[in-house]
């Protein structure tokens, strides 16, 4: 029992830290993961239909997909040097990165209180206004992947494993590049849809298209690059030699960026993944 | 059906009827009638309101600003039904404050009762009640020095 505690590099990372390291980002995550109370109670009553589904399930799936993406980010806070967590600077930043997530709920919640899109909503002027500063919060909110992406990067004393470092800080810095990159064109879109015709089939829980091109699938495989890359990083790291995990990362993130494109690919002919 | 605003009013009322027994027999077990009464009920009932709203608000008649506006929101019955539900909420966390506020000040909570009964039926009017009340405790305890 005590030498697990007495141990510099314990098995399990030490999940009260996410408190300290990034109280702000933390907090949000929780609270996110709250307000879904009052969103299933409004699915609950709500009897109206949008897009062949309740209005609420849209805000629903971004409170889960935005609460991921805050306690992961508060996860990896502990790599950064903690000078720069504590800086004023960093303060301020992730404290516009919260505004900007609370911004983009509240925003998909009023859309859906009119039963209207949140997105792609050109209809009227006001909406196009809206819809434009939300992908301005939108690069702002995926902006601090990439800012912890390079503190990680440049922090000589993580206490890492070099190739689980050097994962987490290519997944984080990816995540941004990717997600701007796939999101940035979806949002430019006419819809998450390419081609004809939608009848309705889509695969369980991710709701993506089995009949037409889906770019989300790209955007969800964008965002994940932060989940996906780390968990190479750990098995690369099981690899005895000093050169052989990092060459391994770095063509694990080759072939995820690949990837992505492949599946951005595939939705923009028109096809859907499965 | 929960999306029914009749069916959905059979539910609340017997739910903040739980949080007044609660504080009526708070003496019993004070922590527990406050977790009942001024955290679980009422943040139940400020689910079931904030749904409400969240559904009914874009396609409610009236407004706020006038008194012809606020008698046209309480035309629509799920606006109605918020209406009364904000009430049963507000009006049992106040009631589970005086209850908390005459413990702390050794008030008898078989003079708070009334205050209680009365902010059941008719809020502020209990609220007033209770803040009388109180103002006799502490000019006693300013003139003689006695506590409660």
């Amino acid at each position: 029992m005590n030498a697990a505690v007495a141990s510099p590099t314990p098995l399990f990372p030490d999940l009260r830290r996410l408190w300290s390291d990034a109280p702000a980002f933390t907090k949000l995550s929780v609270m996110l993961i709250l307000a879904l109370l009052p969103l299933y109670a409004a699915m609950a009553i709500d009897t109206r239909v949008f897009q062949g589904e309740s209005p609420w399930m849209k805000p629903v799936k971004f409170h889960f997909a935005l609460a991921i993406y805050a306690i992961s980010l508060a996860f990896f806070a502990r790599y950064m040097p903690a000078t720069t967590r504590a800086s004023r600077r960093w303060r301020w930043f992730t404290a516009s990165v919260v505004f900007a997530i609370l911004a983009e709920c509240a925003w998909l919640s009023a859309a859906a209180m009119q039963n209207t899109a949140s997105h792609f909503n050109t209809d009227i002027p006001f909406f196009t206004a809206i819809y434009n500063l939300m992908g301005a919060f939108a690069v702002l909110l995926t902006s601090a992947s990439l800012a912890m992406g390079i503190s990680i990067w440049r922090n000589p004393n993580t206490g890492l494993n070099p190739a689980v470092k050097l994962s987490i800080a290519l997944g984080l810095i990816l995540t941004f590049l990717l997600t701007v990159i796939t999101a940035g064109y979806l949002s430019t879109a006419d819809g998450h849809f390419v081609g004809t015709p939608v009848t309705g089939a889509t695969l369980p829980i991710l709701g993506w298209s089995r009949e037409v091109g889906d770019l989300r699938v790209a955007h969800f495989l964008s965002t994940h690059a932060l989940h996906g890359l780390p968990l190479l990083g750990l098995a690369a790291a099981r690899m005895g030699d000093a050169r052989g995990p990092l060459t391994l990362v770095w063509a694990g993130a080759a072939a995820y960026a690949l990837l992505v494109a492949a599946v951005f690919v595939q939705a923009l002919q028109g096809l859907p993944l499965i | 059906m929960l999306s029914d605003p009749y069916q959905l009013f059979q539910l609340t009322s017997p739910l903040a009827m739980l949080g007044w027994l609660a504080l009526v027999l708070s003496p019993l077990a004070p922590r527990l009638a406050q977790w009942v009464a001024a955290l679980v009920i009422p943040a139940l009932l400020s689910v079931a309101y904030t749904a409400l709203i969240l559904v009914h608000w874009a396609d409610a008649p009236g407004g706020f600003d006038s008194l012809a506006n606020v008698m046209a929101l309480f035309t629509d019955p799920p606006v109605a039904l918020a209406g009364w539900v904000h009430y049963l909420a507000f009006d049992l966390f106040v009631g589970a404050w005086i209850t908390r506020t005459a413990r702390a000040e050794a008030i008898s909570h078989l003079l708070i009762l009334p205050c209680l009964v009365l902010t059941f039926l008719f809020g502020p009017a209990g609220l007033l009640a209770f803040l009388i009340l109180r103002a006799g405790f502490t000019l006693r305890a300013r003139m003689t020095g006695v506590p409660a």
